[in-house]
């Protein structure tokens, strides 16, 4: 009898003592795709291994999580850790919407900023300060048909890197009904048979023309201390957007109003040799029956630098009206746990690069087709580090498209969208809250 | 017991006398979820939409009528984004409204008709209505694809035809979005119309047929006339629905080529959630609002005639 009341007593009391001590966080993410279950199996083991702390997440599709964020904040009802992207992040932090996190929290989370790819990590950063870290990655790439490749000529192992590698690959790959190559006596660019790749139209136009510009060295838009002035009318963003309307109308490579849609049943039914796409088309174009496709970094048509367009998502802490410590300290245990390379690892099986070199060059990566980019990975430019982000691409797609479509001369496209830019800029500036 | 009065009567007395405020009660219910869910928003949009609104300020500084005179104000973002985005809505509806109404007049007046297999014709028509825009969007954007869309596909076969650019067309761009249109919602108005065919009393006809009235006599002088009340449902629903235009461009064309089928609602959203320009997108809505009452009071004021016309 004794014993039994002790036994009581003390399973009560153990009972107590891990309620007491077991932290409740709420964490908002929008991996709500094929990625989802992924996210959710990694939650589950984070609960194991951690008795004390117990995630609560939920999947909200990002569109809705970006709206549903800074009223949440406001309401004092924010969830404890937010997964945002890259094209939002800076906005939420200058808006005040994130909490930052100190070097020593970040140790204690056993997060090491220098683990992570550069570019990837300093979008998370601003004015020097970490508010979110890395865990999820995505970038434009170049998808191309190994079997039109060796039926035209060319090494189907080796695509090609350089301009002026892709405008001879690119008239190899090129054909009309009539069998006829670009430059030749009657070719008829009306009725290609197989093209190169297919200059597309915005969005996808806009962010392949983006990873292009950035390869002359254009950054887009100036930085905090030159009032963020949107700059890519320069001569370098002219002569590359000049190209690429060129690869359409004077080289002839890539079909007329092609979309990204066209594009892709194109590269699917064999026509369009190559593809500009993000990494996530890997597992469609894997399902194609008879496709023989390879993935590789997409060509330098740029003389500055390599440079490709990067998307990432990234965990913060909103900031909550009340700050519990002790949540705090889970939430960056949970964050530290998460973008381990162990669980990057892991994460990059649905379709994500990883988002730190040791992954990238480890064993368990070498099989996943992806690794094939290698180095480029070190050379994405993520679309980011401006609170403005959606004034600027939607005026950069507005010029971008003009200039393909044929609507306006190429430098006054690009100085309409400038225009265009820099007023819907000043707008946000206006309603920034003073740092 | 006997001195119980009998509970029909009581109920009687019930329903007429009763204290003043029952009725209240009644209307209490909508009265409350009509303010939590419609003034209360309203109210509150037109609060925002005069200061620099940010949420996580405490202090939303007022700026007055600043955002509603951009709107009137050549030379602002505003101006020309909210006046170009109306311009295609209008456009929009212009094209759409007539021809939602009379498709579904004419497929009405068919299966008016004891047709063998009219009730299948009739669900045919209605079902892509439960459709949601994503699904009937990604349709048409992928029936009228460039290069590789079935209705190019078919262009191509066809002699003296050519495949067409639709997505990247300026003009033709708005082929898919109102064809997808009229086949995604005619089927509301058809039965609206179907419903009001069957009511209209058969002696009119006799009594026309009588008189030597030909089928174009009867319509004109009996079933469009009949049809009025209809008709004037139908064109301000489908009204209001054509200017809140959103789903199908932002599906089918994401507004482009060159932002010509962007409508006002997609200009208002994208000001509000991706710029973050909540006062602004507030000022636009209240604007927005205020000129669709007035096109909806035109209409009730020149139908209403009509109307009258038609019943005397």
């Amino acid at each position: 009898m004794m014993m039994r009341r002790t036994l009581a007593a003390l399973l009560t009391a153990a009972l107590l003592s891990a309620a007491a001590a077991q932290v409740e966080l709420t964490y908002w993410h929008g991996f709500t795709g094929p990625d989802m279950p992924l996210m959710e199996q990694l939650i589950a083991e984070f609960n194991a291994q951690h008795p004390d702390i117990v995630v609560k997440a939920e999947a909200i599709p990002w569109g809705n999580l970006w709206q549903q964020l800074e009223p949440s904040v406001a309401a004092g009802r924010a969830p404890d850790v937010v997964a945002v992207n890259e094209d939002v992040v800076t906005g939420f932090i200058l808006r005040g919407a994130l909490a930052p996190m100190t070097p020593d929290a970040l140790a204690a989370a056993d997060i090491d900023p220098d683990r992570f790819f550069g570019p990837l990590w300093d979008t998370g950063v601003v004015d020097g300060v970490a508010y979110a870290v890395p865990v999820h990655s995505v970038m434009v790439v170049m998808y191309y048909n190994k079997a039109l490749f060796a039926a035209a000529g060319l090494d189907p192992d080796a695509p090609p890197t350089t301009r002026d590698g892709y405008l001879a690959a690119a008239r190899a790959l090129t054909t009309d009904t009539a069998g006829r190559h670009p430059g030749d006596a009657g070719f008829d660019a009306n009725a290609l048979a197989t093209w190169a790749a297919g200059i597309v139209s915005p969005w996808m136009g806009g962010t392949v023309a983006y990873a292009f510009t950035a390869q002359n060295g254009v950054t887009f838009v100036d930085g905090a201390d030159a009032g963020y002035a949107p700059n890519f009318d320069s001569p370098a963003a002219q002569e590359m957007v000049q190209f690429l309307v060129d690869l359409v109308d004077v080289h002839q490579v890539s079909p007329k109003n092609a979309t990204e849609g066209s594009e892709i049943d194109a590269f699917r039914q064999g026509k369009a040799a190559m593809n500009f796409n993000g990494v996530w088309m890997l597992s469609q174009y894997a399902e194609q029956p008879g496709l023989d496709f390879g993935v590789a970094a997409i060509p330098q048509f740029g003389s500055e630098r390599f440079a490709t367009w990067g998307g990432s998502s990234h965990l913060a802490m909103p900031v909550q009206r009340r700050p519990d410590a002790a949540k705090q300290a889970a939430a960056m245990t949970f964050i530290g746990w998460l973008t381990q390379p162990e669980q990057n690892l892991f994460w990059t099986a649905a379709g994500g690069l990883p988002t730190q070199p040791e992954v990238a060059a480890s064993e368990g990566y070498a099989s996943n087709p992806m690794s094939a980019l290698g180095e480029s990975m070190e050379g994405t430019f993520v679309l980011t580090g401006f609170p403005f982000l959606a004034q600027f691409r939607g005026a950069w797609d507005a010029a971008y498209e003009a200039a393909l479509l044929g609507d306006k001369p190429v430098a006054q496209a690009l100085a309409d969208g400038v225009a265009e830019a820099a007023s819907r800029i000043a707008d946000g500036l206006q309603s920034l809250p003073p740092r | 017991m006997a001195l119980a009065p009998p509970p029909a009567r009581r109920r009687r007395r019930h329903a007429t006398g009763g204290p003043a405020w029952v009725p209240y009660a009644y209307l209490l219910p909508h009265a409350v979820l009509f303010v939590v869910f419609i003034v209360y928003p309203v109210a509150f949009g037109v609060y925002v939409s005069l200061h620099r609104w940010n949420i996580l300020s405490d202090v939303q500084r007022y700026v007055g009528l600043e955002f509603y005179a951009r709107l009137v104000t050549p030379g602002t973002p505003q101006f020309a984004f909210f006046w170009k985005t109306m311009g295609n809505t209008a456009l929009f509806t212009a094209i759409t409204v007539p021809a939602l109404l009379l498709s579904a007049l004419g497929l009405a007046l068919l299966l008016d008709r004891p047709i063998p297999g009219r009730a299948f014709f009739r669900a045919v028509f209605f079902l892509p209505t439960i459709l949601a825009v994503s699904v009937m969007g990604l349709t048409w954007r992928w029936m009228f694809e460039n290069q590789t869309g079935l209705v190019n596909i078919l262009l191509d076969l066809i002699p003296f035809t050519q495949a067409m650019p639709f997505l990247t067309n300026v003009g033709w761009a708005w082929v898919p979005i109102v064809v997808g249109t009229i086949w995604w919602t005619v089927g509301f108005n058809m039965i609206l119309y179907g419903a009001a065919l069957a009511a209209i009393p058969r002696v009119y006809y006799e009594a026309a047929m009588i008189d030597g009235a030909g089928a174009w006599a009867q319509f004109r002088h009996i079933t469009w006339p009949q049809l009025n009340p209809v008709t004037l449902f139908a064109l301000v629903t489908t009204t209001i629905a054509s200017f809140q235009l959103f789903g199908q461009p932002h599906v089918i064309t994401s507004g482009g080529p060159l932002r010509t089928t962007q409508s006002v609602m997609m200009f208002i959203t994208e000001e509000a959630f991706s710029n973050f320009q909540f006062a602004s997108a507030a000022a636009m809505s209240v604007f927005f609002g205020l000129l669709l009452l007035l096109v909806t009071g035109l209409q009730f004021r020149m139908t209403l005639r009509d109307l009258g016309r038609g019943v005397r």
